[in-house]
C-alpha cells in the first residue's frame, strides 16, 4: 500500500493541475524529439550518399548541444510557473502532517511521471518523425532517397541521458524551493503581497542607450569583417537592451500615462493602464523573451532560406567559371622566360582531348598584398607595424591585386597604355577615390583610370576583405618597389601566381573527370605527374566538384535553421500560453471585483482586447524593429558566405516576417479564448 | 415612498442537469423607506446571500418582483444591468473587494470613470467624502499598504461617490477587528443621519444593533422583525440576542 501511494498522489496531482501540465508536458515531448531528431539524423547512415555529408554532419552535432542547453534554461523557466501553482497544495499537505521529506517525494514521483511520459512519448514521436525528417533533408540537400526506417540506439541512450540530467537538475530545483519555505509562505505564495512597481529611470534609459548604440553599430558598419565581429556585441546589446526596456522601460511609460490626468482618466484607459503596470513588472522578461526568441527565429530562418535558395548565386560567385587553376611562380625573379606557356599548352591539350572547347577563358598573372590604409590614407603592409585587433585597423584592411597590364589587355582585348608610375584600378566591395595610392616606404601609384572589364575573381568573392585590383605596367617592377616596404617575414608571403580559368561546354560529369584528370597529371602528388619549370601548379577547382561542398553547408545550415526555429517557436508559444493562463487566474477575481461596481460585460471584454493586445503586440512590434536594423549587418555577413544578392535577402525576411507574424496572430486567438475561458468562469461561479 | 419594495422574492437553485432543487428564498417580501437603515440577519445558508445578490442586480429571482425608487430591476435591460447598479447602487463587501493595482483614490473613482466623469468632477466630489471618512492622507496608497479598517473606509468611500439610491453593504465588519468594526458601524450610522438609506446583511448582533430595524430571515422567509423605537444600541442588542435565542431553541413559524 505504502510502495503505491505516492507513485498515486504524484500522478493524481499531474491529472488535476492538467492545464498547467498537459503543455509543459507537451513541450518536454516536443523538446526530446527535436533532440532525437537532430542526434538521428547526425549520426544516419542513409545520409552517407548525401553530398557534404560531413559538413552536415558537424553542423547537427553542433546544433543538438544548441538545442539542449537551450531545453535546460527553458523548462527551467516553465517549472518555475508550475511551481508557483502547486505550492499552495504542497503547504496545504504541510499542514496536514506531511513532512518536507513526504512532499520531496510526491515531487520525486512526479517528475519521475513527467520524465517518463516526456522522453517515451518524445522518443517515440521522435522515432516515427526521423524517416519524415530524413526525407526532409535529403531533399533539401538533393540527395537520393531511401524508405527504410532505421533506429539509431546511440541517439536513443544519448537522448534519455540528456533529458534525464534535465530532469534531475529540475528535481533538485523543485525541493531546493519547497525546503526553504514555510508551510503557510507555501499557502500564501500564489497571492504574495505584491508592491506596485516603480518604474526605474536609470535602468530603462540604460536599456534605450543600448538599444539605440546597438542599432547604430548595425546599421553604420560597412566592411564584412568588421560586422563579423561586431554582430555579436550587437546582438548582446540588443538582447539586454530588450529585457531592460520591456521592464523598466514600460513600467516608466505607464507611469507617465497614469500622471496625465485627463489621458489615464477614461473608461477605456483606466483599468488597462494601471493593470499594465503590474503585468509589465512580472511579466516583462517573459515578453522579453518573447521578443528575444521572434527575433532569433525570423533572423535564421530569413538568413538560411536566403542562403540556400540564393546557393546557386553563391556558387557562381566563387566560381565565375567551369574550372580554375592557380599556379606559383618558384622563380620570380626571373622576367624573362614565360614559364606558364608550356603548362597552358598541357591544360589546354588534356582539356580538348576531352572534348571541352574553352571559353570565356581569364588568363593572367597576379600579386596578392594585403594591407590596410591607414588614417592618412597611404598604406601599411607590414603586419608588426599594424595594431592588428582595433576596429579602425580592421576596418580597413584590403585585398591589393596587382596585375600585368600586358596580360589585362590580353584578356578584355583592350588597349590600353600606362607609364611607369600609373596604374588602372578596380576596386571590389570597397571604393578609392583619391588619385594616388601609396604603400608605406615603397610603391606609389598614380591612378590613370579604371579596368572598368576586368572580370573579378572567385577568391575575391570569397574574401572576407574588400580587394583592390591594380593594373601595373611591369609586376615585376611592382614587386621590387613593394618589397622595400616590407619585414623579412612579409615578404615570405609576397608570391607571383598565375590564375587560369575557363568554362569547358562540357556536360557536368565531363567537367568533373577534365579536373580529376587535371589534379592527376598536373599536381605535386598527383600520379601521372608532369613537371614544368619554374611553376608549380597549386589549386585546381571545378565548380561542379565545389558545390556539393557548399550545398552541404547552405543546405544543413538551413535545415537546422528550420529546426532550430521550430524549437524557439515552440518555446515561444509555451510563454505566452503560461503568461496567458497565470494571468488569467489572477484577474479572475479583478474582473469579478469590477462587475460588481457596475462595469458592463462589453467594457470588461474591451479592456481585456486592449490589454492583450498589446501586451501580445509589443513584443511582435519590437522583433520586427529589430529585424529591420539588423538587417544591414546580417546581409553583410551574408556576404562572407559569398552572397550577394540584397533583394533575395529581403524578399527572404519580409517573408519570414510575414509568416511568423500570421502564425503569432493564430496563437493569440488561442490562448486569448483560454484566458476568456478563465476569466468568465469566475463570472458564472460569482 | 418606500424605495425598495421586495415582494414575494421566491430563488430556487437546480443543479446543472436539473436533479437536485434547491430553495434558497421561498417567500420574501419587506420594504424599505428613503433614510432607513435596516439589517437584515440569519445564519448561513438562510438565504441572506441569495437575497443581496438579487438586490444588487447580480442574479435573478425565480419569482416575485423587486421595485427600486419604483423601478422594476426585471425591466431593467441586460445590458444596461451594469450601468443600473453603478447609478443606483452602493457597495460594501466583507472582503473589501478593492482592485490591488489601483490606489485608494483611483479605487474610489473606477465608478465614475466607467461613468465617464471628469477628473475635476471626481476629486471635487472625492474631497469631501475622504475628509468625513478620514482616509485624506491615505488616497495615493496601494490597497496592501492600509489597515483592513482603512480599506472598508475607502470601499464606504467607493459606494458613496456615486450618490446612490441605496447602499447595500455585505458582512461589511466581518474582516476587521472589533475597534475597527465599532468605528465602521459609527460611520455607517452618521452617513444614515445624513439621508442616505442603508441596507446591511449581516450576522454579527453588534452589526445589527446599529441599524434602525433588523429583519430576521429564516430558512427562506422573512421570520421575524423588530424596530429600534426609542431604544438604544444596548438595549437593540438585547432585543436581537432574544430573539435569535428564540430561533435557535425552536421556535417555529406560529
Amino acid at each position: 500500500m505504502k510502495l503505491g501511494f505516492y507513485p498515486r498522489l504524484a500522478a493524481d496531482g499531474i491529472r488535476k493541475n492538467r492545464r498547467m501540465y498537459l503543455p509543459y508536458i507537451l513541450t518536454c515531448v516536443g523538446m526530446v524529439m527535436m533532440f532525437y531528431i537532430i542526434l538521428y539524423l547526425a549520426v544516419s547512415p542513409s545520409l552517407d550518399a548525401v553530398k557534404g555529408a560531413d559538413t552536415l554532419r558537424e553542423i547537427f552535432a553542433l546544433g543538438s548541444w544548441v538545442i539542449a542547453v537551450f531545453s535546460a534554461i527553458f523548462l527551467f523557466y516553465t517549472n518555475s510557473f508550475l511551481m508557483r501553482r502547486r505550492k499552495k497544495e504542497f503547504g496545504l499537505y504541510n499542514i496536514l502532517g506531511m513532512g518536507k521529506g513526504n512532499i520531496a517525494r510526491i515531487l520525486l514521483w512526479e517528475t519521475v511521471w513527467t520524465a517518463i511520459l516526456s522522453i517515451g512519448f518524445g522518443l517515440f514521436a521522435g522515432i516515427a518523425l526521423s524517416k519524415l525528417a530524413e526525407l526532409g533533408l535529403v531533399n533539401v540537400m538533393r540527395g537520393e532517397v531511401t524508405f527504410d526506417l532505421t533506429v539509431s540506439h546511440v541517439s536513443i541512450v544519448r537522448t534519455a541521458e540528456v533529458f534525464g540530467v534535465i530532469f534531475v537538475l529540475l528535481l533538485l530545483n523543485s525541493i531546493r524551493q519547497v525546503r526553504f519555505a514555510s508551510a503557510v509562505s507555501l499557502l500564501r505564495s500564489e497571492n504574495a503581497g505584491e508592491k506596485p512597481p516603480r518604474g526605474n529611470l536609470l535602468l530603462g534609459a540604460a536599456g534605450l542607450l543600448l538599444l539605440a548604440a546597438a542599432y547604430t553599430l548595425a546599421v553604420s558598419i560597412k566592411n564584412p569583417l568588421a560586422a563579423l565581429l561586431w554582430f555579436f556585441v550587437a546582438v548582446l546589446m540588443v538582447i539586454i537592451g530588450t529585457y531592460l526596456v520591456i521592464i523598466a522601460g514600460s513600467v516608466l511609460f505607464c507611469r507617465l500615462l497614469q500622471r496625465k490626468k485627463s489621458y489615464y482618466y477614461q473608461a477605456s484607459h483606466f483599468v488597462s493602464v494601471s493593470s499594465m503596470v503590474y503585468r509589465m513588472k512580472r511579466n516583462g522578461a517573459g515578453l522579453a523573451s518573447i521578443c528575444v526568441l521572434a527575433t532569433m527565429v525570423l533572423v535564421m530562418i530569413s538568413s538560411t532560406t536566403c542562403l540556400y535558395f540564393g546557393e546557386e548565386a553563391s556558387v557562381s560567385q566563387r566560381y565565375p567559371r567551369e574550372l580554375s587553376l592557380t599556379a606559383t611562380f618558384t622563380d620570380e625573379r626571373d622576367s624573362s622566360a614565360d614559364p606558364v606557356k608550356p603548362l597552358r599548352e598541357a591544360i589546354e591539350s588534356i582539356a580538348e582531348s576531352r572534348g571541352a572547347e574553352l571559353s570565356d577563358v581569364c588568363d593572367y598573372r597576379y600579386l596578392n598584398v594585403s594591407g590596410a590604409f591607414l588614417p592618412d590614407g597611404e598604406v601599411e603592409t607590414d603586419a608588426d607595424r599594424l595594431d592588428s585587433f582595433s576596429a579602425s585597423t580592421l576596418g580597413n584592411v584590403t585585398a591589393f591585386c596587382f596585375i600585368p597590364l600586358a596580360d589585362y589587355n590580353a584578356m578584355t582585348g583592350e588597349n590600353r597604355a600606362l607609364e611607369d608610375g600609373q596604374a588602372l584600378i578596380y576596386a571590389y566591395r570597397t571604393s578609392f577615390d583619391g588619385d594616388t595610392l601609396t604603400f608605406k616606404r615603397g610603391l606609389s601609384l598614380r591612378i590613370a583610370g579604371t579596368a572598368d572589364n576586368f572580370p573579378g575573381s572567385g577568391s575575391a568573392a570569397m574574401d572576407v576583405v574588400p580587394t583592390v585590383f591594380l593594373v601595373v605596367p611591369d609586376l615585376y617592377d611592382a614587386m621590387e618597389q613593394l618589397v622595400e616596404g616590407m619585414s623579412e617575414e612579409t615578404e615570405q608571403y609576397l608570391v607571383m601566381r598565375w590564375l587560369f580559368q575557363f568554362d569547358t561546354g562540357l556536360n557536368a560529369e565531363g567537367q568533373q573527370a577534365l579536373c580529376k584528370e587535371l589534379r592527376a597529371k598536373l599536381r605535386e602528388g598527383g600520379e601521372q605527374l608532369i613537371h614544368f619549370e619554374g611553376v608549380t601548379v597549386g589549386a585546381i577547382e571545378c565548380r561542379e566538384l565545389e558545390r556539393d561542398e557548399i550545398f552541404g553547408l547552405f543546405g544543413s545550415l538551413f535545415y537546422l535553421g528550420v529546426i532550430l526555429s521550430i524549437v524557439f517557436i515552440l518555446a515561444a508559444v509555451l510563454i505566452i500560453y503560461y503568461k496567458q493562463i497565470s494571468e488569467g487566474y489572477e484577474d479572475q477575481a479583478r474582473f469579478d471585483i469590477m462587475r460588481k461596481v457596475g462595469m458592463t460585460k462589453r467594457e470588461i471584454r474591451k479592456s481585456i482586447n486592449s490589454q492583450l493586445l498589446t501586451v501580445f503586440f509589443l513584443p511582435l512590434l519590437l522583433a520586427a524593429l529589430h529585424i529591420c536594423f539588423a538587417f544591414p549587418i546580417i546581409e553583410k555577413l551574408l556576404r562572407l558566405f559569398g552572397l550577394n544578392n540584397v533583394s533575395l535577402f529581403a524578399l527572404t525576411t519580409a517573408l519570414s516576417a510575414a509568416v511568423f507574424a500570421l502564425f503569432y496572430a493564430a496563437v493569440y486567438r488561442l490562448t486569448s479564448n483560454a484566458y476568456y475561458n478563465i476569466v468568465s468562469g469566475a463570472r458564472e461561479a460569482g | 415612498m418606500s424605495i425598495l419594495e421586495v415582494k414575494n422574492l421566491r430563488k430556487v437553485y437546480s443543479s446543472r442537469l436539473g436533479g437536485n432543487r434547491v430553495e434558497a428564498l421561498r417567500d420574501v417580501s419587506f420594504t424599505v423607506e428613503r433614510g432607513e437603515y435596516v439589517a437584515i440577519m440569519g445564519e448561513s445558508g438562510s438565504g441572506k446571500t441569495t437575497l443581496l445578490n438579487i438586490l444588487a442586480a447580480l442574479d435573478k429571482p425565480t419569482g416575485g418582483t423587486v421595485l427600486l425608487d419604483g423601478k422594476d430591476l426585471k425591466e431593467v435591460r441586460e445590458a444596461a444591468v451594469a450601468s443600473f447598479r453603478r447609478d443606483n447602487l452602493g457597495f460594501v463587501f466583507q472582503d473589501f473587494n478593492l482592485l490591488d493595482t489601483f490606489t485608494l483614490e483611483d479605487n474610489i473613482y473606477l465608478p465614475l470613470v466607467l461613468a465617464g466623469k471628469r477628473y475635476e468632477e471626481m476629486r471635487g466630489r472625492l474631497t469631501p467624502i475622504a475628509a468625513r471618512l478620514e482616509i485624506s492622507d491615505l488616497l495615493k496608497k496601494y490597497p496592501y499598504e492600509v489597515s483592513g479598517g482603512q480599506k472598508q473606509r475607502a470601499a464606504v468611500a467607493r459606494a458613496m461617490i456615486t450618490d446612490p439610491k441605496l447602499l447595500l453593504a455585505d458582512e461589511p465588519t466581518g474582516a476587521l477587528d472589533s475597534r475597527a468594526s465599532d468605528e465602521l458601524l459609527r460611520l455607517f450610522a452618521e452617513i444614515n443621519a445624513r439621508g442616505q438609506t442603508i441596507v446591511m446583511v449581516t450576522h454579527s448582533v453588534k452589526a445589527a444593533s446599529s441599524a434602525g430595524r433588523v429583519l430576521f430571515i429564516k430558512d427562506g422567509e422573512v421570520f421575524h422583525q423588530l424596530y429600534r423605537g426609542n431604544d438604544t444600541d444596548e438595549l437593540l442588542y438585547q432585543k436581537i440576542s432574544d430573539t435569535l435565542t428564540l430561533i435557535a431553541t425552536g421556535g417555529r413559524r406560529q
